[in-house]
């Protein structure tokens, strides 16, 4: 990739990095901020968006479409612009929670093309490892939370469609407190997640170079997190709850279960010189 | 000192005979003061309530409580003992106490946990104070038994659970949605129990009512009651995504709302939960409703069947209160024996006080003039002496009390001290 390109790319990255910051404090505020900011910065990095892939279409003469993360550019860039689009014919804000991190990250991967220096020192090598692992570690535990409190969302809503009231329906919290609960613990848990995303991402690009990216590990790894984007899109927007949102957090935690079981090696990186 | 607790209460007397002995509470004055001019009654305190009327003596020793108590009913109520007796209960000493324990906490009410029997209870109470018939060891009773009662409530679930209809939907409400904070309700139609309701979720932080009604005036009128806005009732089910909770209870022989339409409102309200009341007969709303998620639709069979499962629940709680009671009144009695020991205490010191002086006034005679720092010393060495005597026998004085068998080792005590009455 030339490297004006990737310089436009990354400062695109950059400013959908607003639209990042958007989706999560409306998760975790429940109101929605920033987004008037965040469209505008998502704009303006649409448009340099397009400025790298033409730069590179005309330095490369050929359609910038001929490996992987100039696939994923173009993708993002697509999504961006439909994005914008949709939300000029529509005006669908809530859309922003679930497209913002998703073209962040696509982007971020996409900047990812193009091999960099190797680490300057092996502290940093580690405690970038260490702030990932703990960053995932905290994001297990909210969806572990997220599932337990979904579990009990269903046994109590099973006992008020029964209407015939057992110890359970007296034991458990009201469907409104779970819910709440819910909400907060996938909120807490995506920010999690999203941010150990990122410093993964980063950690692996650097450590294994352009390569990084055919670890079967951290292809699954993006799939869990996709998977919760969707989650957490389908609350905020559908409003999901009961049944089918406990499935979805099923399927995640399985996820995240087959996520952690690939990285299970992950202890013995640190242990490399 | 002597405790008798008579009364008649709706599981022993119908209401015929309650009615008779029944204390209108003016008249509660001179009764008291009737009863306490008695000669022997030390305290008294009447409890006059639509289920039960109790009267609570202390009475001295010699007295005869039960004849005081048949006298002044006589008197009071015109009434001969004799009639009422086969409806009247009698508790004395510990079983009163437990009684009084019972009441306070609401176990012996009608309804089981219901809150109202302590508020007339403190009411007796304090009637009895202001009239200075209540100024001893009656009034520090009553006030334990009202600390029973808040224990039994704060430890056990008897009084949490609805037992009435009304406050069942509210009760389920909580359920559905934890605070009732800014929930809108809409009431569908009229009728004593949904206005009830109504007004038991606007007491709980439902914030706002609308009402619709096929005749127009008369939403208007509910409107105005709750403070709500009147809806027209061809607009109700447009209106439906904005309410979280609706009670319907119009007098329409068909359904007023069907699963088709519930199923576009849920979607409205992007799956925010709704919570549906059906209390009217024929049902208003299409029973098929509660298969859609989200929908929580309860009749007036399935709210009585929470009604019932509360009660029952109760009733378990209720054993769970009794246990509180039984402990209260064991700890209570250990109180008083404590109390009743103290003389034995005091002359136990006495007496040993009594030989050191004595003895003491033997080493005077036999040694003669002593210095004033000998005799801080004799006086020093001989009382921590019959302090460290007397700490044993007193421990176990007071450990005995106690016990309901410590009678024995009391009076083993006494006799091994020479103590006398």
């Amino acid at each position: 990739m030339a490297e004006m390109s990737v310089i436009w790319l990354r400062v695109a990255a950059a400013l959908y990095s607003v639209g990042l910051l958007h989706a999560i404090l409306t998760l975790v505020r429940k109101r929605e901020h920033l987004f008037r900011v965040s469209l505008a910065a998502i704009s303006m990095g649409a448009v340099l968006h397009g400025v790298s892939i033409v730069e590179e279409g005309l330095l490369t003469h050929r359609c910038p479409i001929a490996n992987f993360y100039e696939t994923l550019s173009m993708c993002a860039f697509l999504i961006t612009a439909l994005f914008l689009f949709v939300y000029w014919r529509y005006k669908t804000e809530s859309l922003g929670v679930f497209i913002f991190p998703l073209i962040f990250v696509m982007t971020l991967v996409a900047t990812l093309g193009n091999p960099v220096d190797a680490w300057t020192s092996p502290v940093v090598r580690n405690v970038w490892l260490d702030v990932h692992i703990t960053l995932v570690l905290l994001g297990f535990a909210a969806l572990a939370f997220t599932a337990g409190a979904s579990l009990l969302y269903l046994f109590q809503e099973r006992e008020l469609k029964r209407k015939k009231p057992r110890k359970l329906y007296y034991r458990l919290p009201p469907l409104g407190t779970l819910d709440e609960l819910i909400s907060r613990s996938m909120a807490l848990g995506f920010v999690l997640m999203t941010l150990a995303v990122i410093a993964a991402t980063t950690w692996a690009f650097i450590e294994h170079k352009t390569q990084w990216i055919s670890q079967p590990a951290i292809g699954i790894s993006f799939i869990t997190w996709g998977c919760y984007l969707a989650m957490v899109f389908l609350r905020v927007t559908a409003g999901w709850r009961g049944r089918k949102a406990a499935i979805m957090v099923i399927v995640v935690v399985g996820l995240s279960a087959v996520t952690w079981v690939a990285h299970a090696r992950l202890g013995s990186l640190l242990l490399k010189p | 000192m002597k405790l008798l607790v008579t009364g008649v209460s709706h599981k022993t007397a119908p209401v015929e005979v309650r009615e008779c002995l029944a204390f209108p509470e003016p008249s509660l004055p001179a009764a008291l003061q009737s009863l306490k001019s008695r000669a022997g009654v030390s305290e008294a305190c009447i409890l006059s309530t639509c289920n039960r009327v109790e009267i609570t003596i202390t009475t001295d020793d010699p007295a005869d409580p039960q004849a005081l108590v048949d006298e002044f009913l006589r008197e009071s109520r015109l009434i001969a003992p004799a009639s009422v007796e086969p409806y009247l209960y009698r508790h004395e000493g510990q079983n009163a106490i437990h009684h009084l324990f019972r009441v306070a906490s609401s176990l012996d009410s009608m309804v089981v946990g219901e809150p109202q029997i302590l508020g007339q209870f403190k009411n007796a109470y304090g009637i009895a104070k202001s009239e200075g018939v209540l100024c001893g060891w009656l009034e520090g009773l009553l006030e334990r038994a009202f600390s029973v009662a808040k224990r039994v409530r704060s430890e056990t679930g008897v009084g949490q659970m609805a037992v009435s209809v009304s406050y069942a939907a509210v009760e389920l409400a909580r359920k559905i949605f934890g605070s009732l904070n800014n929930r809108t309700v809409m009431i569908a139609g009229a009728g004593k129990m949904s206005e009830l309701a109504a007004r038991h979720l606007r007491r709980s932080g439902a914030t706002h009512v609308f009402v619709t009604n096929r005749t127009h005036e008369r939403s208007l009128e509910m409107a105005k009651l709750f403070q709500g806005t009147p809806v027209e009732y061809s607009r109700f089910v447009a209106m439906l995504p904005e309410v979280d909770i609706l009670i319907a209870s119009s007098g329409a022989p068909h359904y007023i709302l069907h699963k088709d339409e519930m199923q576009r409102v849920i979607a409205a309200r992007r799956n925010k939960p709704m919570f549906l009341i059906d209390i009217a007969v024929p049902r208003n709303i299409e029973p098929s409703v509660n298969d859609l998620d989200n929908v929580f639709l309860y009749d007036i069979d399935d709210l009585q069947e929470v009604v019932n499962a509360n009660l029952r629940e109760r009733l378990k709680e209720a054993e769970r209160a009794e246990e509180i009671v039984k402990q209260e009144v064991e700890r209570m009695m250990a109180r008083i024996s404590v109390q009743e020991i103290a003389p034995t205490i005091v002359s136990l010191q006495e007496e040993l006080e009594r030989i050191r002086q004595a003895e003491m006034e033997k080493a005077r005679r036999k040694f003669g003039p002593v210095t004033r720092e000998q005799e801080e010393a004799w006086e020093t060495l001989t009382r921590g002496i019959i302090n460290k005597v007397a700490h044993g026998p007193i421990a176990e004085l007071r450990a005995q009390a106690g016990r309901p068998d410590g009678a024995p080792a009391i009076a083993a005590i006494r006799k091994a001290f020479h103590l006398h009455e």
